[in-house]
């Protein structure tokens, strides 16, 4: 009886289950409880959420994250819709550069955007200083302005990918036919096209508020006083004077509250009210005039060379001589990039280490959960379908608090070793595995899998022979966006690292801190390149958009 | 190879997809399961298959019970609807596949596999790849594949269905050919029942999980046990009628619909209310209805459609019946025009009597 259950994969079921109970539901469950324990007394106390909502400290802090991730929200629309129109229904020179470049700024790490403001419009900034020479005080960067600035830029691609997206996928014959039945252009696109795209608008709203609200490096660098919720929570918890661990887990709470509401929404809302159409011809893409068209070209070009500038200037900065604070443009040298290989390589090696470590671990898991998630259907397999995506809904430094707080003590001990950083890393990032590599097995008729079996195959070797080998395009492209996304990790890092293991991030991150631009920006830069390439290799050799499998 | 099916039952929830079904498949017979789609054959080549357990019944490969026998070793040979070709495969790994996986030596994989290419006419393809090839040689690939490793049993699932309506009619006359030349026991899914005639030695037909009727494809077509499988087999015009007399001279059966006399021959007599089953192109077009010929009857005509080879008429007659009449090569016929009156007869021989 036992021997019929002891199949290889409920074995893999139950090592997956409890993998992730390991590293998700356990640690959540501990900062849950910490939240309502009294940290001198040991006892059950309601106190941390009594302060919570006692103190308007505290209310600001959730007010900023709100309010930030609003604002920002609503200039990624006012950006990201229109250019995700233009660019699909319209004839634009450059389009396919003006597209792929347009996607980049979701990749980069958004804390080094945040640098470059810093570098441009901080007190010591270039443009900032240039503008106050001539007698003009421009507003610093510092603050939800600058928050919102840094978001907006990084994150409306977002918007233009989903809307991009849904209105290729509009058969031209929706159109057509609403043309034949007597409606003119505007009353089409009003009551046909718009409708048809606004899901996707929504869900591109709900992800950039989720981003935002999560987002660590940006409100750290250049919020200064302007708290918010991930940043306090991380304050709480690492502070000096000995840390809270009963507040820290109940702003982690508030926080993931938050967001798990964004992610509820947005599975059960937004893909319920979206429409799957199969789309046999897409809409035609039209020719302007000259002025409409050089317009739009314009507006693209405007927009994508705004969200990259920043980029450009910190790897300009990083061949720039420095002094502490004091940057000498103009001035070239190969210093910061010396300092950073020979004197400090450190993170540079932890960070491909980590990051190799959570990506060979991460595939091998991500090919078993697809497989049981798009083959084994069941309601084991519904389970692990939803809890697999929880960790997308969790701010990083939530995560970074719960694996922190949960494995410094007990049987299994990990705070203060690389192994935590792998584990925050792999269940981070995982889904991004497990997006890619299922979605491909989505189209891989069972079939295949029968007709193997038939020829003789036994069905784990079939799974080998014939399942893997065409998940690979999958595989490959999944595991470049972990070690890509897993590279430019800061919010859980900051959190779990520990002295020899700092990263590249923490190390940028650091230096920023205590003004030190020249080798952050050198590290900065080899950050990005190293972000750049693996996705340019997978952009030509699987022709895949990075960003269609994010 | 013989194939046995005993009691074979299956229920997916409360859908019961096979019904008691019995069936005996000799062996290098051409063997086919015919019905409408959701009518259980697929469930019931994937139970041959081993990739359905049936609830009930027993399974025979000869003498030998396969019940519990895997998938991949029940030396099946299974051409999908969709070829399921591996893709990433060529096609020359694609049929060695099976091969490689009974670790046969490679020089004797390559000559099976010369063999089986020059069988179906895919010499010089060996090494694309599926998506370089049409849909029609990428399904003698996948009958290749099936094949290249002579198992027991070839099952094939609705293998044309994918492909245009020509290329349809010379890839079911090749596979035929194929069949009969190995005489390799084979059993085909189809839901077209033209296909079914032209590859099969014997076919059965099935509906809501039940076999309706088995039997050659002529005895199904001329002596339909059923109205379900005279209408599904062809069309035919199904008559409900009254039993009024029999001759037992004449063997002749007189019956009676809406005041009309319909005789029809028959060795027995039957019930009370019977259903007849009258082909289309079973029914003449007679000069009028004044010559008194026995079942010669008039009626409005309600719709021509005239297809080339055949003209179709739809006539209302016996009061409030369409009856549809077929007249093969109508190149000399005066065509009838919808609302005009025409008469029609048919033998006492021509009525096939259906159980009701």
């Amino acid at each position: 009886m036992l021997r019929k259950y002891l199949t290889i994969w409920n074995i893999i079921f139950l090592s997956v289950f409890i993998i992730l109970f390991l590293s998700l539901i356990y640690p959540l469950f501990s900062i849950f409880k910490a939240s309502f324990i009294n940290p001198e007394t040991g006892k059950f106390s309601i106190e941390s959420y009594r302060k919570f909502f006692h103190y308007a400290y505290y209310l600001r802090c959730l007010g900023h994250s709100i309010f930030v991730s609003l604002i920002a929200t609503f200039f990624a629309l006012i950006i990201g819709i229109p250019f995700g129109f233009f660019v699909s229904r319209f004839h634009v020179p450059g389009k396919s550069i003006i597209k792929t470049l347009g996607t980049l700024p979701l990749i980069l790490p958004t804390f080094i955007g945040a640098e470059a403001w810093l570098l441009l419009l901080g007190r010591n900034g270039l443009l900032y200083n240039l503008f106050h020479r001539i007698g003009i005080d421009i507003p610093s960067i510092y603050g939800w302005k600058g928050i919102v600035l840094v978001f907006a830029l990084q994150f409306f691609p977002y918007v233009f990918l989903m809307v991009s997206s849904s209105i290729s996928s509009i058969d031209s014959s929706l159109e057509e036919s609403a043309r034949n039945l007597g409606a003119n252009s505007w009353r089409v696109f009003r009551t046909i096209t718009l409708p048809i795209v606004t899901p996707s608008i929504f869900a591109g709203a709900l992800v950039v508020f989720y981003l935002s609200i999560e987002n660590f490096g940006v409100p750290i660098l250049i919020g200064e006083d302007y708290k918010v919720l991930s940043v306090q929570a991380y304050n709480e918890f690492i502070s000096e004077m000995g840390g809270n661990p009963s507040m820290a887990g109940t702003l982690s709470m508030i926080l993931l509250f938050i967001t798990l509401s964004v992610t509820v929404l947005q599975k059960y809302w937004v893909e319920r009210k979206s429409y799957v159409m199969s789309s046999l011809r897409p809409p035609e893409v039209k020719r302007l005039k000259p002025f409409p068209t050089f317009f739009i070209w314009f507006f693209c070009v405007f927009i994508v060379s705004f969200a990259l500038f920043p980029f450009i200037v910190v790897i300009i900065s990083s061949i720039t001589k420095t002094k502490g604070p004091v940057m000498y443009y103009g001035q070239f040298s190969l210093e910061n990039f010396i300092k950073a290989f020979k004197i400090a390589p450190r993170p540079i090696i932890n960070s491909f280490f980590l990051a190799t470590v959570a990506t060979i671990i991460g595939i091998i898991f991500g090919i078993l959960v697809s497989y049981l998630i798009v083959r084994k259907k069941g309601f084991t397999s519904y389970i692990l379908d939803v809890l697999i995506m929880v960790p997308l809904a969790i701010a990083g430094t939530v995560l970074g608090i719960a694996l922190a707080s949960t494995y410094n003590k007990g049987m299994i001990v990990l705070t203060g070793t690389w192994m935590i950083l792998v584990l925050s890393y792999f269940i981070r990032k995982v889904p991004f595995s497990i997006k890619t590599t299922s979605s491909l097995l989505h189209q891989i008729d069972t079939s295949i899998e029968e007709a193997s079996i038939n020829l003789g195959v036994p069905p784990l070797r079939t799974f080998i022979k014939i399942i893997v080998p065409i998940m690979l395009p999958g595989i490959f492209a999944g595991a470049i966006l972990m070690w890509v996304t897993t590279l430019a990790e800061l919010s859980s890092t900051i959190v779990l690292y520990y002295g020899p293991w700092a990263t590249m991030t923490v190390e940028i991150f650091q230096r920023i801190g205590s003004a030190d631009f020249g080798p952050a920006s050198a590290y900065a830069t080899i950050l990005i390149i190293s972000v750049l390439i693996p996705l340019f290799i997978l952009h030509k050799v699987l022709g895949k958009d990075l960003l269609s499998t994010m | 190879m013989q194939v046995l099916l005993k009691e074979i039952n299956k229920s997916f929830g409360n859908l019961k997809a096979i019904d008691n079904v019995n069936l005996l498949i000799e062996d290098g017979e051409f063997f086919t399961l015919l019905g409408p789609s959701g009518c259980g054959k697929t469930t019931l080549l994937r139970i041959v298959a081993g990739f359905c357990k049936p609830d009930t019944g027993d399974i025979f490969f000869g003498n030998k019970k396969v019940n519990n026998i895997p998938p991949h070793k029940r030396e099946t040979g299974m051409v999908f609807q969709n070829y399921a070709l591996f893709p990433h495969l060529t096609v020359f790994d694609n049929i060695a596949y099976g091969l490689k996986a009974r670790k046969i030596s490679k020089q004797i994989i390559y000559s099976k596999i010369e063999k089986i290419l020059d069988k179906v006419q895919l010499k010089g393809l060996e090494d694309r790849y599926p998506g370089q090839l049409s849909g029609g040689q990428q399904q003698r690939v996948a009958l290749a594949r099936a094949l290249v490793i002579s198992p027991q049993v070839l099952l094939m699932d609705e293998p044309l269905s994918n492909l245009d309506a020509k290329l349809r009619v010379g890839m079911r006359e090749e596979i035929k050919r194929i069949q009969k030349d190995l005489g390799i026991t084979t059993i085909y899914v189809t839901h077209d029942q033209e296909e079914a005639m032209a590859v099969s030695d014997r076919l059965a037909i099935l509906n809501f999980g039940k076999i309706q009727q088995i039997g050659t494809p002529s005895e199904i077509y001329f002596k339909p046990l059923n109205s379900f499988v005279a209408g599904f087999m062809g069309s035919s015009n199904l008559i409900k009628v009254n039993v009024i007399d029999y001759d037992p001279q004449k063997s002749l059966l007189e019956t009676e619909v809406n005041g009309n006399r319909i005789y029809v021959k028959s060795d027995k007599i039957s019930d009370k209310e019977l259903i007849i089953s009258l082909r289309p192109e079973w029914i003449k077009i007679a000069d009028n209805e004044s010559n008194k010929k026995v079942n010669c009857f008039s009626g409005k005509v309600i719709n021509v459609t005239f297809l080339g080879s055949v003209l179709r008429y739809k006539v209302e007659a016996f009061k409030n019946l369409i009856i549809t009449i077929e007249i093969q090569d109508p190149q000399f016929y005066e065509i009838k025009k919808e609302g005009e009156t025409i008469f029609f007869q048919f033998g006492v021989d021509r009525p096939v009597i259906i159980e009701s």
